[in-house]
């Protein structure tokens, strides 16, 4: 299926709000640093409250940035792996393949090339990556 | 000079602002974080409800020669709306119910045919499954946006939170009314049809018989006993009328039924493990009620007792393909059946297994 298979490009979009916080954040982080970087040059003793605050709110704005990268939008419809088992009526013949449009469960497939007879679907099923409940 | 320029002066002074706006403005700025949250979610609300009308049209296209208005056939689906029956004078409320299902279920069946003619009654069947999924994915969408743009309108802080509180319980349904379009669109067995795979295993190789529309019944020796082991006739996407199969049968054999056995696939709880096997009493029969009514009436009429057999499954894995633990829970409720026959009923009785279930990809 072509429209199943399409990437949702149309879901790739950003916050303009949440970039323009993250810009005004960083710009404001930078100037702090650069600041307290000054102090220490012309006094000799660091503004340690400062340079961390600065580097917390470097520190926070890039993972913010590194969150809000583009992902494309999962919308449900991603075929997952489907598997179809084909068996021997009367042997223990047993093939695994991937799942056939047409296919479903308790269809006579071709003759058992163990024994010569009938081989049926026995399974269709999925399997789930990942942690998925 | 970068060190001239009061960087921690102009922090505090936008602090104590934003401090000030905040007393002023802060429920309403809450408001319009939670209505573009909201905003994100109807946005992929309506990316799901068009890429699965996308994809309905496509797979009939697929299916056969189609006729030239068929986007505007599809859509007049997608739109439809049941009106339920009357519930000021509950009598017959059931009966009524029932009317206005199958004429849903004929209306639908018959908008398919027209849609492909030259198509078999499976892939008929399975396409008639399909645009209920994204009929209920349009119906999702709508439902949204409405209280969203009821939201928006009056500002109402109550509205926007409840339907915050609900969306995440939407979207699981809409991802789950996905997972199923795509299913149907391939005839792949779903997670509901545990029930009706298990009659399917136990009634392969007998003789059977369609006792009412779309439920075929086989006549099975288990454990010394007779088993009237029915589901709804696959593989087309089906669930048929297991009660009025029930009813028949015990009518049939008046009252004679020693237990009925009911096998179906329900919702687990956050936690429980897919494919969980567990035993209760009473009908397990989903749905608007009408089937589970009539197993409910008759066997109280003949005092039969139920037995139900539940395969736990999470709401998404309900609709979408048949995954693997689901599957392999077959035996173990095969095993569970012959169990409860054995402890509950003597050799020579005769009882019912019924396997409820969507039997998408399922034969008999």
């Amino acid at each position: 299926m072509k429209a199943m298979e399409e990437p949702s490009n149309a879901a790739r979009r950003m916050s303009f709000f949440f970039i323009a916080v993250v810009s005004v954040l960083l710009v404001l982080s930078f100037i702090s640093l650069f600041q307290a970087v000054e102090t220490y040059r012309r006094t000799g003793s660091p503004d340690l409250l400062t340079i961390t605050l600065s580097l917390s709110a470097i520190a926070l704005s890039s993972y913010v940035v590194f969150q809000m990268r583009r992902k494309p939008l999962k919308l449900g419809f991603e075929m997952p792996k489907v598997y179809t088992t084909v068996q021997c009526s009367k042997c223990d013949f047993k093939n695994v393949r991937e799942f056939q449009k047409g296919d479903y469960i308790l269809k006579a497939i071709a003759p058992c090339p163990k024994c010569s007879s009938q081989t049926l679907i026995s399974s269709i099923y999925r399997e789930v990556e990942g942690k998925e409940e | 000079m970068a060190s001239e320029i009061p960087v921690n002066e102009m922090i505090q002074i936008a602090w104590m602002g934003f401090f000030v706006a905040y007393m002023f403005y802060g429920q309403r700025l809450q408001i319009k974080i939670m209505l573009k949250e909201i905003e994100g979610s109807l946005f992929r609300l309506k990316l799901i409800r068009d890429r699965g009308r996308t994809i309905a049209i496509s797979t009939i296209k697929e299916a056969g020669k189609t006729p030239e208005d068929l986007p505007a056939r599809v859509d007049r689906i997608l739109e439809h709306v049941d009106i339920g029956p009357v519930s000021l004078d509950p009598v017959g409320i059931i009966k009524r119910l029932e009317h206005i299902i199958d004429t849903r279920d004929f209306r639908f069946k018959d908008e398919v045919k027209l849609m492909i003619p030259e198509a078999d009654e499976t892939q008929q069947n399975n396409m008639t499954n399909m645009l209920e999924a994204a009929l209920a994915l349009n119906h999702l969408y709508r439902l949204v946006r409405h209280f969203y743009l009821m939201g928006k309108k009056t500002l109402s802080f109550y509205v926007i939170l409840q339907l915050q509180m609900i969306l995440p319980e939407v979207m699981k349904e809409a991802e789950a009314s996905a997972g199923a379009l795509r299913a149907f669109t391939l005839g792949q067995p779903i997670g509901d049809g545990i029930g009706a795979l298990v009659a399917a295993k136990l009634m392969y190789g007998r003789e059977d018989r369609e006792i009412v529309k779309d439920v075929a019944v086989s006549e099975v020796p288990i454990e010394g006993r007779t088993a009237y082991v029915l589901k709804a006739k696959g593989p087309g996407g089906n669930v048929g009328k297991p009660g009025e199969a029930v009813k028949q049968i015990i009518e049939e054999k008046e009252g004679k039924i020693a237990r009925v056995i009911v096998i179906d696939a329900a919702q687990k709880l956050e936690g429980d493990k897919p494919g969980e096997v567990v035993e209760g009493i009473g009908v397990a029969i989903g749905g608007p009620g009408v089937e589970k009514f009539k197993v409910e009436e008759v066997a109280t009429k003949y005092k039969v007792p139920i037995n139900a057999i539940l395969i736990m499954q999470g709401i998404g894995d309900l609709v979408s393909t048949m995954r693997k633990e689901t599957i392999d829970s077959v035996d173990n409720v095969i095993e569970r059946t012959k169990r409860i026959m054995r402890e509950c009923t003597n050799e020579g009785d005769h009882v019912i297994i019924a396997g409820i279930g969507n039997t998408m990809g399922i034969a008999q």
